[in-house]
């Protein structure tokens, strides 16, 4: 008996349509995935370098493999999909939805959207007057909502509204180009590409929107249901990630290994550029010789250094990079404290119950979130000597001085030329920026310390300089590390600043930071390569400050 | 007809026609092409020469790209669309990116196809941007990598009202020489607390100025080494140095103080012209550079409209560049009084210094500058930006007083050698 029910039992189980019908269509895609990938592989290296802006063979072998992504994906969820196992579901969901987005992006292409939008844009501004037909016809809603709404007249008004609004909508999309462009998009279905891209953004669609809601087919618990739709609602940041940081951050690694010039196809160089850029000599120099002699070809002077009574000279195959690298560290050591300690002072302020505090909170925020390149124009007009206000009211403040006859000479400062102070001036514009952030970030912090230890800390009698330094500080902590991180980091980084405060180019050496030198190298001297390694190092930098921090910050918790 | 007919026959005709309008549409050429404008008005004018060239050009339909200003990184737009595949067919370069631009083959060498055209003649524009636009890189006899929009040269823009108040005579004549000029910076500067003789960028066109009119020069007579090591450099930013004790602080920009009527003298090029039409509110006018002890000098500036080399219609590309820079197309674009023709015929030169009449500006002084001019040279042997950078480092130190000018000529050149094709 039981011998016969096991015989009758199907070698699979019961399947709905969708599931062969999905099997098809990813056979579909494995076939069109193989044979894109393979006409790829078999592309001469001339011809891809040609199609793709001179990227390489390497490029070449990654970007066949991504495209067997989709067969594999494929080929995963049909054998897992026919067995009615989760992870062929999951796996036929990211596969159709990634189908889906990127079908739809392409599709856009090739209607022209990217390019066309600037133009359609520029209709609707210029025809922006229809607007004014839809705040007349809100105007006639408002004045509707007024009247009673069973009244003939509030149902009057509202269908006059709804006439005008379409009839202004109608009338801006027309006369900013819609028709022409609905035209425009109809004339690329004369390409078959057109028709096949839309037909596999529909199938894409399809089988995704059918095969997010068989859940209960594959026995979906509402734990996974939870997970998926968390997955669904990142995934736009997910693919974006993927596309636009992680796919340019993969390539410039690459290409740091390689001689990348514009125009160029990249030759792999190993670890040469590292090498250029990271190379030192240090040789003893003799009284009155010339650095030079001793100097190893393709080599500069860095610095020299007195030890005893031995004079080193330091070299360097790449010394600008050791300069850029020295003015940015510069930069993060004087950044953090003016950046900090203002805004923390400021939080604390901000943190009373003053009346007004909620505006001054806002104020202080704005420089954050002003456009970095309009604030670095406005400043570099209030560092000019000349007409600047800084030394307008330097040369105030000199003259009061003379006048009460403390003698005082007035500096007169250019605050972006000289060499000792430029770097510093743009240590406070970039400081000006940074603190209405931290103190923000700050303010958040205090706010979430519990007001009744302030009043324990009262009531034993700890004043407020004692509450300050021996409670809010400690309890800071971690609000204070996450500041000086971001400030770091941001430090570390600096370069639309530099850019747009100084309007000689190439900049001097003792302002150009890390990473300005590397948009040199790159955009002055083509050197692609070259910049990417800069900026790996600087990465690799970067990682590690923030790494030490960790671990101090750690270590710090536990004695605590 | 049913609804549902109606809507299916709409369907059918909306489709058939897609099909259809491509069959119709005319098989032109587009060729894109892009400048790097100053303003609206330019823009417009290169517009206008577009629309005037397209109409009468058949085949051929051309879409002008007006680029982003200088500050907007016009070349690092151009060079990531060059690397992206989808830069214009025809675009604008300062003369200084020519050989960078050649060496990596990124610019179309148009020697070929001009020596079949009849209609050219290397004779026609100024001889200097001429000269290096037809030097070959290695591998090739000859080259021509394009050909000059238009040229420029600098001039003192001089405040008439503060000279008047001076008692100075207007910066002019065969005695307008470095001495007249200092005199001139330091009697300025004495008027008051705001107002000061001089000004200049930090560009380094302006302290070349000092340098050539001293007798020196960046580079030696070929152009493949430095050429600053020597006592005429020294003299050159010795008299810059003696200039900026009565001026505006080094490295800041003295076009705005001298609009606003506090400096007496501003080294700029013809360029700055209609902003100080706009935006002057004294007497001013411009005037020839100085006299150094070398004699009479300026510098010829110059960019040049040069061909993609993945155009995929390199014929109708270099016609464009020959319809550009016709005399026609110039003149349009000279009648805004912003640049010189790079045509060095008479009737250009006429056309140029009857522009702006109304303002009274002094055109002949572009002119004359002009024709003294060193040429703005782009460096086929040699990487300019290494070296412009190392010049502008060492340079700043110079007017900081961290370096004096005799240790600037003696070492100057041995910071740059390495930068030199040896």
């Amino acid at each position: 008996m039981q011998q016969a029910v096991l015989e009758k039992r199907p070698l699979l189980p019961r399947l709905p349509l969708i599931i062969p019908l999905m099997v098809i269509w990813h056979l579909v895609v494995i076939g069109a995935s193989v044979y894109v990938a393979s006409w790829l592989a078999r592309m001469s290296i001339t011809e891809f370098n040609e199609r793709y802006s001179n990227i390489g063979p390497a490029v070449q072998d990654f970007m066949t493999l991504v495209l067997l992504l989709p067969a594999v994906l494929g080929a995963f969820s049909s054998v897992q999909g026919v067995r009615l196992h989760p992870s062929g579901r999951y796996a036929a969901v990211a596969l159709n939805f990634v189908g889906m987005v990127l079908a739809a992006a392409y599709l856009m292409h090739l209607w022209g959207v990217y390019t066309g939008i600037d133009e359609f844009a520029d209709g609707v501004v210029v025809n922006a007057g229809w607007l004014v037909g839809i705040a007349v016809a809100y105007a006639l809603f408002w004045l509707a909502g007024r009247l009673d709404s069973e009244s003939a007249a509030a149902l009057w008004l509202e269908r006059l509204g709804l006439g005008l609004a379409m009839l202004a909508l109608m009338g801006l999309l027309w006369f900013a180009g819609a028709a022409e462009a609905a035209v425009s998009i109809l004339e690329t279905y004369a390409a078959l590409e057109t028709w096949l891209v839309t037909a596999a953004l529909l199938i894409f669609g399809v089988v995704f929107v059918i095969m997010l809601y068989h859940g209960p087919t594959f026995g979906e618990t509402t734990q996974q249901k939870n997970a998926w739709q968390g997955w669904l609602m990142l995934s736009p940041n997910i693919i974006g990630f993927a596309l636009f940081f992680a796919g340019p951050l993969l390539l410039s690694f690459y290409l740091s290994f390689t001689n990348a010039s514009v125009g160029q196809v990249p030759s792999f160089t190993g670890l040469e550029n590292y090498g250029d850029i990271l190379g030192l000599q240090v040789e003893v120099l003799a009284d009155g010789q010339n650095p030079r002699e001793v100097l190893w070809f393709g080599y500069g002077e860095l610095t020299r250094l007195s030890i005893g009574d031995r004079t080193y000279l330091v070299g360097a195959s790449d010394p600008l990079f050791w300069i850029s690298l020295r003015n940015t560290l510069i930069f993060c050591l004087l950044l953090v404290p003016i950046s900090t300690i203002p805004a923390l002072l400021l939080a604390v302020i901000l943190n009373s119950k003053i009346p007004g505090m909620t505006f001054f909170r806002a104020v202080y925020f704005l420089p954050s979130v002003a456009a970095v390149v309009g604030t670095s124009l406005i400043w570099r007009w209030l560092y000019d000597p000349t007409i600047g206000y800084f030394n307008y009211f330097i040369s105030g403040g000199v003259d009061f001085l003379n006048s009460v006859g403390i003698g005082a000479t007035d500096p007169e400062p250019a605050w972006l030329t000289t060499s000792g102070l430029a770097l510093f001036s743009v240590v406070l514009l970039a400081a000006w920026q940074l603190t209405g952030f931290n103190t923000v970030i700050f303010l958040a912090g205090l706010q979430g310390i519990p007001r009744e230890l302030y009043e324990a800390a009262y009531v034993d009698g700890a004043g407020r300089v004692r509450q300050f330094f021996s409670m809010t500080l400690p309890l800071l902590a971690p609000t204070a590390f996450f500041v000086i991180i971001t400030t770091i980091i941001t430090g570390l980084q600096v370069f639309n600043e530099i850019y747009t405060l100084f309007f000689v180019r190439p900049l001097p050496e003792h302002v150009t930071t890390s990473v300005y030198y590397l948009y040199n190298r790159g955009f002055f001297r083509f050197e692609f390569g070259y910049a990417s390694s800069i900026a790996w190092l600087l990465f690799a930098l970067i990682f590690t400050v923030t790494l030490v921090q960790f671990r101090l910050s750690r270590s710090s918790a536990y004695e605590d | 007809m049913s609804k549902r007919k109606l809507f299916l026959v709409s369907v059918s005709l909306l489709l058939i026609t897609s099909f259809v309008l491509p069959a119709f549409a005319q098989d032109d050429v587009t060729l894109r092409w892009r400048t790097r404008p100053d303003n609206q008005a330019e823009i417009d004018v290169y517009t206008a020469a577009s629309q005037s060239i397209d109409e009468a050009w058949d085949g051929v339909s051309l879409e002008y790209e007006p680029g982003g200003s200088e500050t907007a990184s016009y070349q690092d737009l151009l060079i990531a669309e060059i690397e992206a595949g989808t830069a214009p067919d025809v675009f604008w370069i300062p003369g200084t990116d020519v050989a960078r631009f050649a060496e990596a083959g990124l610019i179309l060498n148009l020697a070929d196809l001009a020596a079949t055209d009849a209609e050219f003649s290397v004779d026609d524009f100024y001889a200097g941007p001429m000269g290096f636009l037809q030097t070959p890189i290695e591998g090739q006899d000859t080259a021509l990598w394009g050909l000059p929009r238009d040229v420029s040269a600098f001039a003192i823009y001089y405040n008439a009202d503060l000279f008047d108040e001076a008692g100075l005579e207007y910066p002019d004549g065969e005695d307008w020489n470095w001495d007249r000029f200092l005199e001139a910076a330091e009697v300025i500067d004495g008027l008051g607390d705001e107002i000061t003789g001089f000004g200049m960028n930090a560009w380094w066109a302006n302290w070349g100025y000092f340098i050539n009119a001293a007798g020196s020069s960046f580079f030696n007579e070929d152009y493949t080494a430095c050429g600053l090591d020597n006592e005429a450099t020294v003299a050159g930013l010795e008299a810059a140095l003696a200039a900026l004790e009565h001026g505006v602080a080094w490295g800041n920009d003295a076009e705005p103080p001298f609009l606003a009527g506090t400096v007496g003298m501003f080294i700029n090029g013809r360029w700055a012209t209609p902003g100080a039409i706009a935006n002057a509110g004294f007497n001013w006018n411009v005037a020839p550079l100085p006299e150094g002890p070398a004699g009479p000098t300026n510098w010829l500036f110059w960019g040049a409209y040069v061909v993609n080399a993945n155009t995929e219609n390199p014929e109708q590309a270099w016609e464009l560049v020959r319809r550009l820079t016709s005399a026609d197309i110039q003149g349009q674009i000279a009648s805004l009084g912003a640049n010189i023709p790079s045509r060095q015929t008479e009737e250009a030169i006429e056309l140029f210094l009857n522009t702006l009449p109304d303002s009274g500006v002094n055109n002949q002084a572009f002119v004359d500058g002009a024709a003294v001019g060193v040429t703005e040279a782009p460096l086929f042997s040699g990487d300019w930006p290494a070296i412009d950078q190392a010049y502008g480092t060492a340079i700043n130190d110079v007017f900081n007083g961290a370096l004096t000018p005799q240790e600037f000529a003696d070492t100057i050149c041995g910071d740059v050698a390495q930068y030199f094709e040896q």
